[in-house]
């Protein structure tokens, strides 16, 4: 069983849950960008273990032979099998020479293509994760593109077909104070709270750089700080003061001042937040992200 | 360098939030020679004797980053285990791992480095060989190693231009510390030499080879 990828926006990826433990030997985790999206996909399709993760601009693929489940959700999108419109997000019975295409919606950066079969690709280090900055995993460690061919093995998961409609939550994306916010004086982490932030143009796997445009970090004064251990989710400076929010394919360390850290409940969110789109921060303690977590 | 493993000579760390999946271990806020043993030292103790709900131990310059999963585990919980491993910190050090590695010392800013310290490239090369360095950290890139650290007569800041790749191999120097690529990567740092040994390999388990703490030797290679 193949498929071929006909339409690949930029940054379309093979990613499984992550390749984590790999820290100390210079390579983040990687992993979906919106992994509740991912795990969503992947309930509908039946729970095989990676994904095809596409951008803002879509995908599609044409199944070359056999049959095979796919389950798709994540942003909203419109994806069409064989031309005709289904339900986002969903389930779909590809047979031999149907294709299924995605186009975007409303909101969100990112969705993910599931099937209920292995995706045929070599683990690296463990997992089938793309990591754009080590340039490993994956499909020959690179995004995907179209003319690519995707090998699938083996059958049938279970999937669900109640599907859960998913509607963007708005709010302040929440975090938690970072390692370096005692170098902020007061006043500052009190404007990064007033102030919002934009989310610029400049965004990919490894971070999403913030227009500052009420000049919070104008003055920030360039640092020189001892290089210590990154998580996704952090926000650096950098230094020229601009804001940058690291993600999933993150440098494993650093030498910018973090200010804070969105929490995990968080993250997925922040990652579907298109360009242009204003985000304000709220601070919250260790004990209720993770109230978050488990009320997930 | 020698390093007593009397625990008396470790800093009082702080113990911090990095997210809310992640605790950090922090032993001084500058590189310093004592910090950095005692982040080898952390790691080390937290391997033999892991802490439950940690996933990841991550040795850093001065800090150790312990990833845990918060649905399993409390972080004061760990935080509390974490003290024990602190108390107990210096006894039973591992020995270390030696590794000697060729070099060519031929980088593209070697005359230029030996003459801002006043020295002939033949004695910055001698200077900079002279001592074992220790593994001070890895991990910035696959298989990046820093080593260090160099005596004060060997301090030198980063160029103030950026290369943008030096090949996998590349040897650098800045900072009192001396590096060792193992990408093509893009540097801020003196590139002084190459040489052949890799420290990465995707297929292999682990991936690298030096760990943090190793001490490592290099010999000029013509």
């Amino acid at each position: 069983m193949a498929l071929t990828i006909l339409r690949a926006g930029p940054l379309t990826s093979i990613q499984d849950a992550g390749r984590f433990g790999m820290l100390r030997h210079g390579i983040s985790a990687s992993g979906p960008m919106d992994g509740g999206a991912f795990a969503q996909a992947g309930a509908l399709a039946g729970g095989r273990r990676g994904g095809v993760e596409f951008t803002m601009a879509g995908l599609e693929i044409r199944l070359e032979s056999g049959r095979c489940r796919v389950g798709f959700a994540g942003g909203d999108f419109v994806a069409r099998h064989n031309g005709a419109v289904l339900d986002w997000p969903g389930v779909v019975m590809l047979g031999e020479g149907d294709t299924l295409s995605v186009t975007p919606g409303g909101w969100g950066n990112y969705g993910y293509l599931r099937f209920d079969a292995d995706i045929d690709v070599p683990l690296v280090m463990g997992s089938m994760a793309t990591s754009s900055r080590a340039q490993l995993g994956g499909l020959e460690g690179r995004v995907l593109r179209a003319g690519d061919v995707i090998a699938l093995s083996g059958d049938g998961g279970s999937g669900v077909l109640e599907v859960e409609q998913t509607e963007p939550v708005t709010g302040p994306i929440r975090v938690i104070w970072g390692l370096h916010a005692d170098l902020f004086p007061q006043a500052l982490r009190q404007r990064f709270l007033a102030t919002p932030f934009v989310i610029s143009s400049r965004l990919d796997r490894m971070g999403v750089r913030l227009e500052d445009a009420g000049s919070v970090f104008a003055e920030a004064v360039a640092l020189s700080l001892v290089s210590d251990a990154i998580v996704p989710g952090d926000i650096q400076i950098l230094g020229d003061g601009t804001p940058i929010v690291l993600m999933r394919d993150h440098q494993p360390t650093g030498g910018y001042p973090r200010i804070a850290t969105v929490i995990t409940a968080d993250l997925d969110r922040f990652a579907q937040l298109r360009p242009g789109t204003p985000v304000a921060f709220e601070p919250v303690t260790v004990e209720h992200a993770h109230a978050l977590l488990r009320s997930r | 360098m020698t390093g007593s493993s009397d625990p008396q000579t470790f800093p009082t760390p702080t113990i911090m939030p990095l997210g809310d999946s992640g605790l950090l271990v922090r032993f001084g806020n500058t590189l310093n020679d004592a910090a950095n043993r005692a982040a080898i030292a952390l790691a080390r103790a937290l391997e033999r004797d892991p802490i439950a709900g940690v996933v990841e131990v991550v040795p850093n310059l001065v800090s150790v980053l312990l990833r845990y999963d918060p649905l399993a585990a409390a972080p004061a919980t760990i935080a509390g285990e974490l003290r024990l491993r602190l108390f107990a910190l210096g006894n039973a050090t591992q020995p270390a791992q030696s590794w000697t590695i060729p070099t060519r010392f031929d980088g593209p800013d070697i005359d230029e480095v030996a003459a801002l310290f006043g020295m002939t490239t033949a004695d910055f090369v001698a200077a900079h060989n002279a001592q074992p360095l220790r593994v001070l950290v890895t991990g910035f890139a696959p298989g990046f190693v820093y080593c260090g650290l160099h005596g004060d007569g060997l301090m030198l800041p980063r160029r103030t231009s950026v290369r943008p790749a030096v090949p996998a191999g590349s040897v650098l120097f800045a900072a009192g510390q001396t590096a060792i690529t193992a990408t093509d990567m893009p540097t801020g740092w003196h590139v002084i030499g190459h040489t052949d040994f890799r420290n990465f390999d995707a297929a292999s388990e682990p991936p690298t080879r030096l760990q943090p703490g190793d001490s490592v030797t290099f010999e000029a290679e013509t």
